[in-house]
């Protein structure tokens, strides 16, 4: 992997020798779009990782995204990362509903959980019986609407009014999925556990 | 408050996003009910693992580098000769003259635009850039096929025109398959042949004015460059520059059509 710093370094001085043109007319645009949108150019690629579950979609995606961000840059009001952190999360699931269709199906909020709410025991004693790995898998593992939110709060750190806005539901409906999200978490890692405590004594 | 309304607050108070009244609420509930209190605990505890423990993805240099290439194409352009809200982007400065301006900006950039010396270089770059990534990524094509009838079609569907490709078996070129590019500010077909253990990459887009043909070495790989048909062709491989000339030429008499 070594040659890949390398060319990024080749394509950015190119950038700055062969100035297009267009820098001249769109250079206040294109410098605003760099000092507000591209510093969120790792979250965008986060949640775009976390969202398709795979490296090279998610490649395919955030530069999708990051052109069409450009393009509606006009238009973004308030902060840049939730506005951005939309627009890749728009071109994820365009991109799932156009590859891989059933994960993208129409969710419903009103089901009754099947999960119970909370109870002290299983949950508690799970508390700290998984590693990482269990973690990361039983995240990946949360049906997309309650993984979104669960990356955005504890990953990127967006509040719920942010969340609502990436997402695109009411602010209630974001506490509820995240509420829910956390639950089946706890309740994945507990299986996880469990089965991995039976492999290990037999 | 039901039981489930109160745990839903739970988690809204472990994430700060509870107003004071209500916060204070849940607070005293975790002070008398020594359940709430574990609960709350719990999810601090699983909040806190997820922050520190999950993987927080970070994306190869390339991809920063290739976005950042991409941004003053296509889409500032026609942002900008968008009528409304192109001269505000212009500045202030420029708006009492902004049509004498724009015209003669305009003007300016189209004959910059056609006569730049730098357009070729930036294209060879770009190319042999796909090229390396390709290799060392060991991801030369989206689509594997032999069949030129696969690749083909597969190409067009993505693409908004619809690249010649040649099956050029018989001759000692193995197609293996096809991907796409951004170059040159538009996406770009990109044809994947083979010869014994060489990978030579066809990139294939349309061109108005067709070039004089180039042959160039760039870090130990050749670059052949023609155009006909109205397509533009940019062959880069490690191949042999005479091996990599034949592949031109087969190409160039496929696409003049049989």
């Amino acid at each position: 992997m070594t040659g890949i710093p390398m060319l990024a370094s080749q394509s950015l001085q190119l950038q700055e020798a062969h100035p297009e043109p267009s820098h001249l007319l769109s250079g206040g645009r294109k410098r605003r779009f760099e000092q507000q949108v591209l510093p969120h150019f790792a979250a965008a690629y986060n949640l775009a990782r976390w969202l398709t579950r795979n490296d090279h979609d998610a490649q395919d995606v955030v530069q999708e995204a990051f052109l069409r961000a450009y393009r509606f840059f006009d238009g973004l009001r308030g902060e840049a990362k939730p506005w951005l952190l939309a627009i890749v999360r728009n071109a994820c699931f365009t991109w799932m509903q156009a590859n891989r269709p059933v994960e993208v199906v129409a969710f419903d909020d009103g089901i009754v959980d099947t999960v119970p709410a909370d109870d002290d025991g299983p949950e508690a004693q799970a508390a700290r019986s998984f590693d990482r790995r269990m973690l990361n898998e039983a995240i990946a593992g949360l049906p997309l609407p309650f993984r979104e939110v669960l990356i955005l709060r504890e990953l990127e750190d967006l509040s719920y009014k942010e969340i609502a806005r990436v997402a695109d539901v009411p602010i209630g409906t974001v506490m509820s999925r995240l509420a829910r999200a956390r639950r089946l978490l706890a309740a994945s890692l507990r299986d996880a556990s469990n089965i991995s405590g039976t492999q290990e004594r037999t | 408050m039901t039981y489930n309304e109160a745990a839903t607050l739970l988690h809204a108070y472990i994430d700060g996003q509870l107003d004071s009244a209500k916060a204070l609420e849940i607070e005293a509930q975790i002070a008398e009910n020594p359940s709430v209190r574990g609960a709350c605990e719990k999810l601090r505890q699983m909040s806190v693992a997820i922050r520190e423990e999950a993987d927080y993805y970070v994306a190869p240099d390339w991809l920063e580098a290739r976005v950042r290439a991409a941004i003053p194409a296509g889409p500032a352009w026609r942002a900008w000769l968008k009528p409304a809200g192109s001269f505000l982007a212009i500045g202030d400065w420029l708006r009492p003259a902004a049509s004498y301006a724009a015209v003669a900006f305009v003007t300016w950039v189209v004959a910059l635009g056609a006569m730049r010396p730098g357009e070729d270089e930036h294209i060879t770059q770009d190319v042999l850039a796909s090229h390396v990534r390709a290799t060392l990524s060991t991801r030369f094509y989206d689509v594997a096929s032999s069949d030129q009838h696969t690749v083909k079609p597969w190409l067009s569907a993505r693409l908004a025109f619809s690249p010649p490709v040649a099956d050029l078996s018989k001759s000692g070129f193995e197609l293996v398959g096809g991907r796409l590019d951004y170059i040159g500010a538009q996406p770009v077909a990109v044809l994947v042949y083979k010869r014994r253990q060489h990978v030579i990459d066809v990139f294939v887009w349309p061109v108005e004015a067709p070039k004089a043909e180039q042959t160039l070495t760039r870090d130990g790989f050749n670059i052949e460059h023609f155009a006909k048909s109205g397509m533009g062709y940019w062959l880069v491989s490690d191949l042999s520059r005479n091996e990599l000339n034949d592949l031109a030429q087969l190409i160039g008499e496929y696409s003049a059509g049989p």
